[in-house]
Order: structure tokens, then sequence, then C-alpha cells
């Protein structure tokens, strides 16, 4: 579920000279001490834990580096730096969970928080009606680094700074452009787990989420539309700024925000439907992604996000799609958001099948989870979004396909008398069971006779999952194959935020229902 | 362990007095919470965090910089000094500056109680253990969530401004299934005083609703009158469709603004027995009384009897516009006349939805505050005056602003505490609604 409201941007000015590259200089250097002693730390927690009564304990030591710069027009609002870095223990105690967690990293908190999580479990275990069996798991010590080229905590703030103000100037430029807001987010993980099976995993990850929106008004009609950038987050490092056209995208988002005002309002009906990359990612998210997590099937996710049409008693048996989908789970794809070389439960980074030739076929699991339907081993979903929170089985990298055959996004425009191409993610909502969804997006266009025509506007789709996958006859081949993904997945509770991509083609979607969703204040 | 009032004023004092900037605000925050989370009738998971931070914000010559850290020693705190003006020395102007506060008046809130700060597990534990017995009685399958959490809070300016205050709050929200699927429930509260939180009421609730939606039958989607709890009406309120942000309005980008540079203020938008307030003291909500940088709560009706009165702004956008700067926000949603209750809103119902929840509620479009959503945990067909049958699931497609409108609302009911189901534990008062029409606009498969 991807939530509304992620950014709570804090407010640090920050400007146009040189900074050195991680200015939190004490931080770091404490970081560094305890860098050189949390192995003996965690060895202090897995021991202590072990003669408290722990059946099995984890230690994750992490340090979550972020930097924030946030502009509107010509001026920058808010830049934020954060470092934050502390301890969390989980602990089984009779097959019951039990968590503690501080920010305070020191041998004498480590042991006090060590001792609060196995009195949480203890406390729980005495009213505990199931208890926890873990899938078993081959120790592992390794050290990784996710596929970044270029560290931004490394590129001085004035270079980003002056990226997005030519950003806004560029979008500017457009006659009819009101507003610019742009913004960039960095993120460092810096993780560390020990777990009493004899785990020892250092993973060191990137990622960036630049934005840009640009706002056209018309002060005359009372009307206003907005374009957002085509790009999202991905686990990339600065060369994403430095790769992609940006100036080119802010561009043209500035003309087809302006565009919008005067486009035609979109007669409701069914029509066909090419989507692109930029807007079939998050429909997979919503309908693909969660509705294969295991705990929403066994009602584990019922009080929150939700649960699942999809139950065990359907997977291989159940028709997801047509016979041309198929999607695939993977935390190994390079430069994708969910991408580690092993979870927060030790288990190491793979690559499955969920939907196999059209067919539901298999589950997101964790070590937790997999015995729950048979399996012997965990896929590796385990992840929690700080030190701070439990890890719980959060969503893989989950993606569609292209074809064999290299489909072009003409050829699949070509096979529609009357339909709309879509491109870029706008309103998103479906149902706690992922049956029922509707999507917006950024642009739209009209198809008449195999041909692109004017721009839409005031259009969402909405359709039932298995309705909607159904009526795909059209899958684009790997030249049309774009990743994309979120900042924000929220689940869990207490709440958590997950990062995760989605891969796509462009694909054709037969006669879905296509609303309106203009609503007159007169 | 949160922080005292003394030892705020003496770290808030340690960090003003290693500023070397013309200005500086100091934030301290800590927390100490908890969760106990079950589903399928067991215990899933269960833990305590407990964490301190101290940001400080700076400006020189009207640049600004901010640092935090979450080590409390002197040498930490002069770094943390250091550091933000470091980071001025670099900033461009901060044309949005103001100087920094000085003592504000604050009224006294009533937002920690003792007893909640006193919860311990094996009674917690044994608590939600019987809101799983109730389920098991009822052959329910339970899943929720217990929360309690404890923040202390202080804000200290070099203009001489210090305030200090604590929370603290404990909730319980429960969803009970009946185990082939059929029949889904939900209810959720929650309280700064665990005296306040009835978990066994929370359970009975939520497991009558999934009873009693057991067997639900599919209506055509359309517009229908509509019976809306206080749980539907908060998740509406919360969902973000319809923001009061004044400079959104004057910039010509939210549903309150007009042709031409004007706004919607002074108009008769609403029905006029409806009164939209923010006030963070009323007993029921005893939010925090301070914002961040330490404006005091005020109690502001946005809308009265029905008119847009006026919108929010931040120090910035009231300067600019020559309005006071608005506090933190405790929304309220109120009738101008006593409130009726949901059951003399079905008695007196000739036909009506009676809605409990809705979910994942998102703008579609900001002009007219209009949002999509489904509804969720039980729907029922009333019909003169009594409850028929359950319903199953609708997409709803609504603009909040034209569901509150004159010739719409139909009866208002009494505000309760609730908090959004999609929105953690932030309380707003908001009534029960018998609406005209609401625009249903598929169905959900969805129980």
């Amino acid at each position: 579920m991807i939530r509304r409201d992620f950014l709570k941007l804090a407010s640090t000015a920050v400007g146009t000279a040189t900074l050195a590259p991680w200015v939190l200089e004490r931080e770091a250097a404490a970081a560094a001490e305890v860098d050189a002693v949390k192995s003996a730390f965690a060895e202090a927690a897995l021991t202590r834990a072990k003669v408290l009564g722990a059946s099995y304990s984890d230690i994750r030591i992490n340090r979550y580096r972020s930097e924030t710069i946030v502009t509107r027009e010509r001026q920058v609002q808010n830049v934020a730096r954060n470092q934050d870095f502390g301890f969390g223990v989980r602990v089984l105690v009779n097959g019951t969970w039990g968590f503690a967690a501080s920010n305070i990293v020191s041998a004498d908190e480590i042991r006090r928080v060590t001792a609060v999580a196995v009195d949480i479990a203890r406390a729980n275990s005495l009213f505990q009606r199931k208890r926890v069996r873990l899938a078993p798991v081959q120790p592992a010590v390794a050290s990784w680094k996710s596929a970044f080229e270029k560290d931004p905590f490394d590129v001085p703030l004035a270079d980003k700074i002056q990226f997005l103000l030519a950003l806004n100037d560029t979008a500017l430029k457009t006659n009819g452009v009101s507003f610019v807001n742009s913004s960039m987010r960095w993120v460092n993980e810096q993780r560390f787990l020990a777990t009493s099976d004899g785990s020892r995993i250092e993973q060191y990850l990137i990622r960036g989420d630049p934005q840009l929106t640009v706002t056209a008004i018309n002060r005359e009609t009372n009307d206003f539309q907005t374009r957002r950038s085509l790009r999202g987050p991905q686990g990339l490092g600065y060369e994403y700024i430095e790769k992609y056209p940006w100036q080119a995208d802010a561009r043209q988002a500035a003309e087809e925000a302006v565009e919008k005002l005067k486009a035609k309002p979109v007669e409701p009906g069914r029509y066909d439907l090419i989507i692109h990359p930029t807007n079939l990612w998050l429909t997979i998210h919503e309908s693909a992604g969660h509705s294969t997590e295991l705990d929403r099937a066994l009602w584990w996710e019922a009080n929150y996000a939700g649960t699942s049409f999809l139950t065990p008693d359907k997977t291989g048996k159940l028709r997801f799609g047509s016979p041309l989908v198929n999607i695939v789970a993977d935390r190994v794809q390079a430069t994708a958001l969910a991408t580690v070389a092993y979870d927060d439960d030790g288990v190491p980074a793979q690559r499955w099948y969920l939907v196999k030739d059209g067919m539901f076929v298999d589950w997101q699991t964790s070590r937790e989870l997999a015995p729950l339907v048979g399996h012997k081993t965990s896929y590796g979903c385990t992840n929690g979004d700080s030190w701070a929170s439990v890890p719980f089985a959060r969503m893989p990298n989950v993606s569609l396909e292209p074809a064999a055959q290299d489909t072009s996004l003409d050829e699949l425009v070509a096979g529609v008398e009357k339909g709309i191409l879509i491109y870029g993610d706008g309103s998103w909502s479906i149902d706690q069971q992922r049956y029922n969804f509707q999507f917006g997006g950024q642009t739209f266009r009209e198809i008449n006779k195999g041909k692109v025509g004017g721009m839409l506007r005031d259009v969402a789709y909405q359709s039932r999952t298995t309705d909607f996958w159904g009526a795909c006859d059209g899958i684009g081949g790997r030249s049309t194959y774009e990743l994309h993904g979120a900042f924000n997945d929220g689940k869990g509770e207490p709440g958590q935020v997950g990062v995760v991509s989605h891969g796509a083609p462009v694909a054709r979607f037969r006669q879905i229902n296509v609303l309106n969703t203009s609503v007159s204040m007169t | 362990m949160l922080l005292t009032e003394a030892d705020s004023r003496a770290i808030a004092a340690r960090l003003l007095g290693y500023v070397k900037a013309d200005d500086a605000v100091v934030f301290l925050q800590s927390e100490d919470y908890s969760h106990l989370r079950f589903a399928a009738n067991t215990f899933l998971t269960s833990g305590k965090r407990e964490r301190t931070t101290a940001r400080v914000t700076v400006w020189i010559d009207k640049r600004r910089g901010s640092s935090s850290t979450t080590d409390l020693t002197d040498a930490a705190l002069k770094q943390a000094v250091e550091d933000a003006q470091t980071f001025a020395r670099l900033a461009p102007v901060d044309v949005e500056y103001l100087p920094s506060l000085a003592q504000q008046t604050y009224r006294g809130g009533q937002g920690w109680v003792d007893a909640t700060a006193r919860v311990d597990l094996p009674a917690r534990a044994r608590q939600i253990s019987e809101a799983i017995a109730q389920s098991e009685n009822a052959k329910i399958i339970g899943a929720g969530f217990h929360e309690v959490g404890l923040l202390a809070q202080a804000t200290a300016t070099a203009h001489g401004n210090f305030h200090y205050e604590r929370g603290s709050i404990v909730g319980l929200a429960m969803t009970a299934r009946t185990p082939d699927g059929s029949g889904s429930g939900y209810f959720a509260r929650n309280h700064v005083d665990v005296a306040r939180l009835d978990t066994r009421r929370i359970a009975r609730e939520a497991i009558r609703r999934a009873v009693d939606s057991r067997g639900a039958r599919m209506l055509p989607a359309g517009a229908y009158p509509v019976i809306l709890e206080a749980q539907a009406v908060a998740d509406l309120l919360d969902s973000g469709g319809m923001s009061f942000d004044a400079r959104n309005a004057d910039e010509g980008r939210s549903v309150f603004s007009l042709s031409a540079g004007a706004t919607r203020v002074g108009t008769k938008l609403f029905d006029p027995r409806i009164n939209i307030v923010s006030d963070p003291f009323r007993p029921e909500l005893s939010k925090f009384t301070a914002s961040d940088e330490g404006v005091p709560a005020q109690t502001t009706y946005l809308v009265r009897n029905g008119v847009l009165e006026t919108l929010r702004y931040t120090r910035f956008w009231g300067q600019q516009k020559n309005r006071q700067p608005s506090g933190p926000l405790g929304l309220i949603l109120e009738p101008s006349m006593p409130g009726v209750s949901v059951d003399e809103m079905i008695k007196t119902a000739k036909r009506a939805l009676l809605v409990s929840r809705f979910f994942y509620i998102r703008t579609v479009d900001p002009r007219s505050a209009s949002v999509t959503g489904l509804t969720r945990d039980g729907v029922w067909y009333v019909e003169n005056g009594e409850i028929k049958y359950p319903v199953r699931n609708f997409r709803f497609n609504q603009s909040i602003v034209l569901m509150l409108g004159p010739g719409n609302v139909d009866a208002i009911g009494v505000p309760e505490r609730v908090a959004s189901s999609e929105g953690g534990t932030d309380p707003l008062l908001a009534p029960a609604l018998r609406l005209n029409a609401f625009n249903f606009t598929s169905q959900s498969d969805a129980i």
C-alpha cells in the first residue's frame, strides 16, 4: 500500500557553496568506532539472549544516512541531512517473538535492551496460541554493496541545488507554467546483521528519488493541472542525475501541464488501453505485488493493509491473467530498490515466478512464513525499515516480463481501434483483498484506428485484478522494458515503509472501464 | 526514558549557550513506544523502542542551518551546534526567514496520564489474550494491534521562548473475520488515558460487525443515501482530500481557490449546521499545544455554520497575508445543534446504506476535493427504520466538499474521538453523518 505522505521534509536550508562530503564528522567518527566493535556487541547480545532463554536471536546494528533537498521555482525550501544510528534485538522465547531497540549503541545498553526483548517475549509466551517455527537457513558471512556508480553523499550540495534550480528554470520557461516543485532524496543504508544461526552480514545500499511537479493554472477559469516527472526512485547513485535526460523531461512536463488545461475531457466508457511502464509499475505493485504476499493470504495483515483474494489452495490452480502474463519476484536485479544480497533473516536474495503463463504459482515468503505453505526454505523477503523496527515480510521487486519477441509500442498501438495511451502514475486505490482497483495517470492520449492522437484529461481506469490481467493481449519486448518504483510502500503495524521496484514493458489491455474523474463545483 | 522538563530546560540552555549565530531554535523529543500485534488468533510481533533526539536550527545573516543528534553529552551538543552553523554559512538566504519566537503564552494541555505510562507487559499480554479469547468463543478469527506511545517534546528559542509538554496515548484496533471469510468487522479507539480504553468493547464491536456482515448481497453501483459512522467520516476527513492550507488556496491550486486570485473564504460552502474547528485543547482530543517551532495552539473556526471562515497559515504565509500563524491542528467536525445518534439515524431513515469504514482513500481531483476509495468491514442496507441485510463493498468517487454541502447533509451525529483507520493514532472528533447522496461507482468483491 503506497502511503500518502511518506516525505515529512525537515527544515534545513543549505546553499550554494561546497560542503564537505559528510559534514557530520563527529557522528561519522563515532559510528566508525562502533563499526570496529559491533561484532563484539553482537556476540554480547546473542550470548545474553541465549543465557536468558532465547532459542533464536538476531541483532541489527544499522546506520541510515539521508539527504533531502526541496525547491520551488527559484528558491531552495529545505535541505535536511539526517543520520540515524541504533540497534534492534529480536528474540524467540518459547516460540514467541520479542523485540527491543535503542539509539544508544553501547555494551551496557545492548545487554539491557536484549533483556527487555526477552522479557517481552516471555510475558507474551504465557498466552501464545501458536508457536513460531523458522525454516532453516545456511549461515552466511558476507559483505555486499549495491550497484551504484557514484555515491551521492560524495557530491557537493551546491551541485544538487544547482541541478534542481536549473530544472525549475527549464520548466518555468514554458508559457503558462505557474509553479514548479522539485526535490531529490538520497538514502544510504549501512546494515549489519548477526544471528544466533551464525550469520554475519554487512550491506551498503544507495538509492535516490528525484521528483519534479509542474503546475499550470488558468486563473480565469479557476482550473489547474499538474504533470509530474515520469521518473521516480531507483537503486542508483548520483549517476542517475547525470545520465537521465532530466532537462528534456522537465521541458516535456511543462508543455504537457499546459496542454492538459486545454485537453478534451474523456468520455466514460470501455477502451483498449496501452499502458506505459511509467504507469503499469504501480498497477503491478498493487494488484500482483500485494496479492502474492503470503502473510496477507494468511490474514496476518487483516487489521491494516488487508488480506488477499489469493489463498494457499489456489496455488498453481488460479488463472491470474492471460497466458502472455509472466510475473517474477526478484531481489537480485541490479539497480532495483528491493535488491539486497541477504534479507533480515540472513536468507540469500533470489528470483522466482509468482505468475507463470498466466497461472498463479507461488508466494513471497520469510523464514517464518515458508513452512506454513510447505516450503522447506524461505524466498528471503524479510526486512525492517529501521534499526527500531521489527523485521517482517516485505515485497521483493515484482515485475512483468517482456515478450520474447521485441514488440514495439507502435505495433501495440496499431492493433487498437479506439483506445487510450497512458503515461505516468497518478491517483491509485485498491481494495483490501486486491480485487477492485482504480488508477489515474499523468498524461493520456487518444488512440483512433491505430494512431495516437490528442490529449485527454480526467482519465482513470477501473478494473478487477484477474479481469484486467486476463484482458492483456499484447506485451512489448525487451526494448520497451523499464524499471520504476516507490520509496513509500506502507505495511505492518507499527507501520513501516518499504522500497520496491517494478519492471514492465509497455502492454495492451482490451476493453477496460474508464471514468471521467472531473467534478463540477458549480 | 522520557526527558523531564528540568532535563529539557538544561539541555536547551546548553545548546543555546553554544550558539554563536544570530538566531536559533532548539527542539527536543524523547519517545518510549511499545506494541503488541496479533492475527489469526495468536500473537505476531511485540516490541519496544526508545529514542531521544535533539535538533538545533540556526540562522546567520538569514541563512539557515540545522543538525540533530541523539547523543546528549556536552561535546555532542556543542558539535551539533557547530554543524548547524557550518550549514548556515553555506546556505543561500532563507527568503522565508522570520525571527524565532519570543516567550509565548501557552495554555496547559491535558495530554498526559500517568496510568498510561504504567501499562506493563504481562497485563497487556493478558488483556490482548482476552480479546483473542472473545474471538475464539465467537468462532471468529481476530487480528489487531495494541500500542502505547509516550512522548516528551520541548522547544526553545534564542529569543527566550521555552515550552515543554508530554503526551501519552494508548490504542487498540481490531479486525474480526468469520473463518469462512464471509464476514469482516473492524473497530478501533485510542485515548490519552488507559482507563478510557475499553478493550472488551473494541473486541465486541469488531466481532459483532463480522457476524452481522455475513452473507452480504451485491447491490448495483450508483448514488445512495448513506449513514456514515464516525469512523468512516474520520477516514474521509483525514484523507488529505480537503486541505485548509491558505497558501495553496491563494495560489489558485485548491478546492478553496476562485478565479482571478480570490478564494472561497466567506462563502457558504457547507451545510449551515456544520462547524469545522481546530481545537487541540478539547478534553476528548488533548493534543500537543505547540508546534515544533513553538507556535501556540489556538481554537479556530475554519467553517462556522456552513461558511468557510478562514484557512490555516504557516508563520511565513501569515506574515505575508497579515494573519495569525496557525498552531497544531486538532480537527473537529461538529453540528451547531445537538447531535443525533446512529440508532436514531437508522430508525428515521427511509432508505440508506450504513457504512462503517472506508479504505485506501486517494485524491482524484484536487479542484473539487474529490477522492476515491472503498467501503470496508461492514455495509448494511437500511429501509424504513431497520437494518435489512448486509451489502457487498463498493468503490466510491466523491467530492468531500459537495458531500458536506447544503442540501446533501440530512443529519449530524455526536462527535467522538476516532482516528483514521489508515492514518495511525492521530485523533479527531468526528460525528456520524446521514447524507442524501454518496457516489458509489463500482462493486468490490473484497470482504
